[in-house]
């Protein structure tokens, strides 16, 4: 025929495929050391050096496990669960930790909640609108990722601070407090939207507005639904750090009284050489913390598996 | 109803995309915007709906001029080539959002939503989501809420372009019965000229930006005005230095030909048969025919043969 292609070599001229030997065959016949893909466990190693076995330590420290080593590091566990649990207990329900505890909850959720709203409005600026100096506030949104937090409680008290240039006096008030975690937790509310906002092909609002709908229509009944899990998601990790942020809001907040924050407390009963109940509150934060990044994530799963196949 | 575009013109960057188009499209026809990709058709169709505006030039839909007009107030019924689903809303929410939009009262949107349901036969599917749908689904489900508004003017932009073969074929014989029963005016864009030669009853041939020809399929076909729609529309062949349709070309025995020559080599497609010539001026035009007449013709590559156009009964 016309289109003949040239003979293609077969296998026997090319000699026997190469053969997978040694540990490259140990891997690929085991899956890996423990059962498992090579990759998971190498997550699981490195998530427990850098998060897991830290956590467990102040978790045991909270509920007063005591850990004793002997000789070459070999690690021999004594529980006492019970004595430790009413300690635990103690610690957290104590009325200043329990305040501290609301403060910190509300604060956050009210942080998180607004900037999810701004995060959205400033994320639909940056994607939709073209301007001289996007670039600019571009860069500008990430800022408070790459201050030092203490740098944000400096720059706090002197514009809100008591000798305030611009006559607010924020010191040691929730609003205080607020715009601080304001600040802090921008970026993961935009920085969560953006891209999903980028990646909507705009023909789903060109549908709705040959329908009939106006602006306001289309963002919210078309537009909106497909960024939910996305601001769940920035909602989360909003939260979390919210509140578990210390430095931007040690200075504003004063640290003492009804403006101390959850942070703030366990620094506090670290200064008093506290240290049980320290590991405790630490240990109901870090729970906290869990549940709502657990849960916003769950949420915004089940939302984007109904948007998507 | 009837839609008329008087000097259209859209420029990006000062390449015009549409350039210059003038065109009448009649009531109730079921129009094909066909040109290559990159032609204009669908900024075209875009400067209808008003999802893009015009630089230049005027779009009048029976009788109104709605160039200014913004595209919610048009009364355009639009499908994309992806549907553009509200993938949040089930297929009834999804088909009632115009007239939810409308603020219609609820019996009226369920009765108009249930009867388009029956239409486009997505009855048992009335309350599943987009991502529970297959493609042809997703089309007619955009499709019927297009149709909800009751649009003037229904625009398909490559409306079976996401679909494969199967389904395509179904759908476009789908779309015709439909535009039968309906009667909307509708036009469509598409690059694929079997799709538009089947379905519709109007052709506007676009080349980049501009239309190169418009008139009925066949007249078109028969009578293309230039090169570009000649090729364009169906295969061609270059004999005795003229472009040619090679189902013209008849294949003769050498006594009776007009121009002598071998056949070169024979491709065999089911009920078509392409055998390519080599001709004593050097050229090598290709003839096209059903696989009986060249069953009796009865060649061979290498055979001898003469070759001349096909005397039109």
């Amino acid at each position: 025929m016309l289109l003949d292609s040239p003979a293609r070599p077969t296998s026997s001229e090319l000699g026997a495929p190469p053969v997978r030997k040694g540990w490259r065959r140990f891997f690929a016949r085991t899956k890996g050391l423990f059962g498992v893909s090579g990759g998971v466990s190498l997550i699981v190693g490195y998530l427990s050096i850098i998060v897991l076995i830290p956590i467990a330590a102040v978790v045991a420290h909270g509920f007063s496990l005591t850990i004793h080593t002997h000789g070459c590091g070999v690690a021999f566990w004594r529980w006492s669960v019970n004595a430790g649990f009413h300690t635990f207990w103690a610690a957290i329900t104590a009325p200043s930790a329990i305040s501290a505890i609301r403060l910190s909850l509300w604060l956050s959720f009210a942080v998180a909640a607004i900037n999810a709203v701004m995060g959205v409005a400033i994320a639909w600026v940056l994607v939709r609108d073209d301007f001289p100096a996007r670039w600019f506030l571009e860069a500008f949104i990430d800022l408070p990722f790459a201050l030092p937090t203490i740098v944000v409680g400096v720059v706090l008290i002197f514009l809100y601070g008591p000798q305030s240039p611009v006559k607010v006096n924020l010191f040691e008030t929730w609003m205080g407090l607020m715009v601080a975690l304001l600040f802090v937790t921008l970026p993961f509310s935009v920085r969560a939207v953006q891209p999903v906002l980028a990646s909507l092909d705009g023909e789903a609002e060109a549908a709705a507005k040959s329908l009939g709908a106006g602006g306001v229509r289309t963002f919210f009944s078309v537009v909106l639904s497909s960024l939910w899990p996305a601001v769940l998601g920035g909602f989360g990790l909003a939260f979390a750090r919210a509140i578990g942020e210390f430095g931007s809001i040690s200075l504003i907040g004063g640290g003492i009284g009804r403006t101390t924050t959850a942070s703030s407390y366990i620094y506090n009963l670290t200064q008093g050489f506290l240290w049980t109940n320290a590991a405790a509150v630490s240990t109901a934060l870090l729970m906290l913390s869990l549940v709502i990044l657990v849960a916003s994530n769950v949420l915004s799963r089940r939302i984007q598996q109904r948007l998507t196949a | 109803m009837s839609i008329s575009l008087s000097h259209l013109t859209k420029r990006y960057a000062s390449v015009a995309v549409v350039d210059d188009v003038t065109v009448e499209i009649p009531e109730g026809s079921l129009t094909a915007i066909l040109g290559p990709s990159g032609s204009g058709k669908s900024t075209l169709l875009k400067m209808i709906a008003g999802l893009e505006m015009p630089d230049e030039g005027r779009v009048v839909i029976e009788g109104d001029d709605v160039t200014d007009v913004d595209p919610r107030f048009r009364d355009i019924g639009f499908c994309f080539q992806h549907y553009a689903p509200f993938r949040h809303m089930n297929v009834a929410k999804n088909i009632g959002f115009g007239l939810r939009v409308r603020k219609q009262p609820k019996a009226v949107i369920a009765a108009k939503v249930s009867e388009l349901v029956e239409l486009v036969k997505l009855d048992n599917k009335a309350l599943s989501y987009p991502s529970q749908l297959s493609g042809g689904e997703r089309q007619r489900m955009a499709l019927a809420r297009a149709l909800a508004i009751e649009p003037r003017v229904l625009l398909l932009d490559e409306p079976f372009g996401a679909l494969d073969a199967i389904v395509r074929t179904e759908l476009r014989h789908w779309v015709k019965e439909l535009h039968r029963q309906i009667k909307v005016t509708t036009i469509l864009v598409t690059h694929d000229q079997d799709e538009a030669m089947e379905v519709a009853d109007q052709l506007l041939i676009m080349h980049s930006g501009t239309i190169e020809q418009a008139g009925n399929p066949s007249e078109l076909y028969d009578a293309p005005a230039t090169d570009f729609v000649h090729g364009f529309l169906g295969p061609t062949t270059v004999f005795k230095g003229v472009v040619v349709r090679p189902h013209d070309l008849e294949i003769v025995s050498p006594s009776s030909g007009v121009m002598e020559g071998v056949v070169t080599s024979i491709m065999e497609l089911g009920f078509e048969v392409q055998v390519t010539l080599t001709l004593s001026d050097g050229s090598m035009p290709w003839v096209q025919m059903s696989r009986n007449e060249f069953r009796s013709l009865g060649v061979a590559p290498g055979a001898p043969i003469a070759v001349r156009e096909r005397v039109a009964l």
